[in-house]
């Protein structure tokens, strides 16, 4: 009979405590996976929202992300086509990359005449169906609120735009665009009955823009808007666009202030005749864990093929601190409730091995008469804390399974801090194998560790003293 | 000549009981002889188990030199002692001290497992031992299973099984009925006989002095008086 058999034996010895005992740390293994899996699903829906919209990599101006942001003018990549095809043609980045797009970013003060209300936007131009296919990545396999609605930009005309839902509430265009959730505002500025743009502006407008062809809904009409947007060496320019739909982005910050034009439009708004730039490439990759060598590799397609312009990879981490720092967040709180877990799963086994140590003096003393060493006493103790923590700590993992397998059946909702729409409640406990291994090697750790004293007291005991024992 | 299994010499041993210091042996010297049942004698209180306990190298005396199986103790490391008391050493209880859980067979087979012995010679060993203590039908019980006799037959086949030099037996009889004491006190002799073992037996019931080679009478931490039967003129000096 070996240690290990001895030490299982004399955990079912006392089957009460030891179930007590293996009941806290089970508890406590369960508790910490599932607020793992439910941190893993948030991490992972917030990446995936971030690579849908931005990408992985981003090509900027090496100074567009701290100084750029509202002069596009200054901070564009010129040529970008050139740096798109250099991308699509690299035997390397080809099996990595999924979506190599131009975007152009703006600031701008959207007003809808007819209702007399204005406000500042943020405009991006998209190739909207290479946004289209970025809003189809879910390598990450996230449960979507709700099923993503197709990029309406994608197939539409050259004037029509997307807003987020704040965007066409304060313009007013709730009704227009059917947004729900809109009631009627406390001191809503009077509508001007139908007065259109005033003719200076007007005048600005038709001479900028291409005719509407055919077809189309006629300008003017209640779901267009003017877009009034800084020009090259600070001379406005206006366009009227034609407003398709307002989407929800996920967080109100944006949906406030999003404004979605196709990017040839977009451009002329911005560069007028001037060539046309980006501010952005973005990048979306196959999978997340590319990123490394898809940055290289474009650093050095960068300094080869466009050295004369300062351009820098980003990735989406630093493109998003709000990620990094929502992930540090859970991470520091979940490291917080392995502490306390940790802590009770300490003294539970502590305490256990200690009463085993008290209750089996005379048993240790006995044994170490008959010729076992004080560091086999000390072995067996370790081993049945070994033992506590390794089954306590499996049950606790399946446990985690199986509720979360539950509450993921049941497809509960949560409103994010935030976030303007509910998302899924999923817990990602299955296939997080280095959170279930960590938590459970952890917690064995602990438990090991905690009989280690109770063990050292016992091999130290002096045969005599414990043969007296009563 | 047959050399003595354990020597005693000049041995003083005291405890500490609060804050006053107890003295138990008070310059004891002692010579055992081998295969011999030895009984050791006296009242409560009189330093048997105190004796028993140096001898059988589970305790170092304060002064003096302990020598068991030709090896002098007192020097010896912890790891170094449990290795020799495993080979040397056997210890019957007067608690019986077995494993509760573990069988009587796997009681018994323990000190073989622990020397490391084959699973095939060490299964052979104990269903010996259990015939021999007349318990080869409880070879699966559990202690708690078993009667105080057979728990104690179960004891004394442990303290066998390495075949030790010298059997330590603190009082075994003290927790049996006056029937089961004096069968037990019969197997051991019967045991030390056939095996050839020394066994060293402590009792203060003076109906075991019948059963004794060696009588050794201790009283306040010192020998009284030591009787011993004459030496076989063919094997002993």
């Amino acid at each position: 009979m070996t240690t290990w058999s001895l030490a299982i034996r004399n955990l079912l010895r006392n089957r009460r405590r030891s179930v007590a005992t293996l009941l806290a740390l089970a508890i406590g293994a369960a508790s910490l996976l599932l607020f793992g899996g439910y941190i893993a699903n948030i991490r992972y829906s917030l990446q995936s929202a971030y690579v849908r919209t931005g990408g992985h990599l981003q090509i900027q101006h090496r100074d567009f992300f701290l100084y750029g942001n509202g002069n596009p003018t200054a901070y564009g990549i010129a040529n970008y086509h050139k740096l798109l095809q250099v991308i699509r043609d690299d035997p390397v980045l080809k099996d990595m990359v999924l979506v190599a797009t131009p975007t152009l970013q703006f600031l701008g003060v959207a007003g809808n005449y007819e209702a007399a209300v204005s406000r500042t936007v943020v405009g991006m131009g998209y190739v909207a169906a290479d946004v289209k296919r970025m809003r189809a990545w879910n390598d990450l396999h996230v449960r979507l609120g709700q099923d993503l609605a197709p990029f309406r930009l994608d197939g539409a005309p050259p004037d029509a735009a997307l807003v987020g839902l704040g965007v066409a509430r304060v313009l007013l265009l709730c009704n227009a665009l059917k947004v729900a959730n809109c009631p009627k505002p406390e001191g809503e500025p009077q509508v001007t009955g139908g007065r259109s743009l005033p003719a200076d502006v007007a005048g600005l407008v038709e001479a900028t823009m291409p005719s509407v062809p055919d077809g189309l809904p006629a300008p003017g009409g209640s779901a267009r808007i003017d877009l009034l947007v800084s020009q090259t060496r600070g001379s406005p320019n206006v366009a009227s666009i034609n407003v398709l739909a307002a989407e929800g982005q996920g967080f109100k910050e944006l949906d406030e202030v999003l404004v979605m034009l196709q990017l040839p439009q977009a451009q002329r708004l911005v560069y007028g005749r001037s060539p046309p730039r980006a501010t952005s490439v973005m990048v979306q990759l196959r999978h997340t864990a590319q990123i490394a060598a898809a940055s290289a590799r474009l650093k050095i397609l960068l300094a080869a093929f466009m050295p004369e312009q300062k351009l820098a990879v980003l990735d989406f981490e630093l493109l998003n601190p709000f990620y990094v720092q929502s992930i540090q967040l859970f991470n520091t709180i979940f490291g917080f409730i392995f502490a306390l877990i940790g802590g009770i799963v300490l003294f539970t086994v502590g305490n256990t091995m200690t009463a085993a140590v008290v209750e089996r003096t005379v048993e240790i003393g006995t044994l170490r008469a008959v010729g076992l060493r004080q560091a086999n006493i000390r072995r067996l103790f370790l081993a049945e804390g070994f033992l506590l923590g390794c089954v306590g700590a499996v049950s606790g993992a399946l446990l985690a399974l199986a509720i979360a397998s539950t509450v993921n059946f049941a497809e509960l909702t949560w409103l994010p801090p935030g976030s303007s729409e509910p998302l899924p409640l999923d817990i990602r406990v299955w296939g997080e194998v280095r959170m279930i291994a960590g938590t459970v090697l952890g917690l064995i750790a602990i438990a090991t560790g905690s009989a280690w004293l109770p063990a050292y007291r016992a091999a130290k005991l002096k045969i005599v003293d414990a043969l007296r024992h009563t | 000549m047959t050399e003595p299994v354990a020597i005693l010499s000049g041995i003083q041993k005291s405890y500490q009981l609060d804050a006053v210091t107890v003295p138990v042996l008070r310059g004891v010297d002692l010579l055992i002889r081998p295969a011999l049942f030895t009984v050791l004698l006296g009242p409560s209180g009189s330093g048997k188990t105190t004796l028993l306990n140096l001898l059988g190298c589970i305790d170092r005396p304060d002064a003096g030199t302990v020598t068991v199986a030709g090896c002098s103790i007192n020097d010896l490391s912890e790891d170094a002692l449990a290795d020799f008391r495993s080979a040397n050493i056997g210890f019957v209880f007067q608690g019986f001290n077995l494993i509760p859980v573990l069988t009587a067979f796997e009681n018994i087979e323990y000190p073989l497992v622990l020397s490391g012995m084959p699973a095939a010679r060490r299964q052979k060993r104990v269903i010996r031992l259990l015939e021999a203590v007349g318990l080869s039908d409880r070879a699966r019980n559990l202690p708690g299973q078993l009667s105080g006799g057979q728990r104690q037959r179960v004891a004394i086949a442990r303290a066998l099984a390495r075949k030790p030099r010298l059997v330590i037996a603190d009082e075994p009889t003290a927790s049996l009925d006056t029937q089961t004491g004096s069968a037990i006190l019969s197997l051991m002799r019967r045991m030390q006989e056939s095996y050839q073992i020394s066994f060293i037996f402590s009792s203060h019931d003076r109906s075991v002095v019948g059963a004794a080679d060696d009588l050794i009478v201790l009283r306040d931490g010192v020998i009284q008086s030591i009787r011993r039967k004459p030496f076989d003129q063919t094997e002993r000096p």
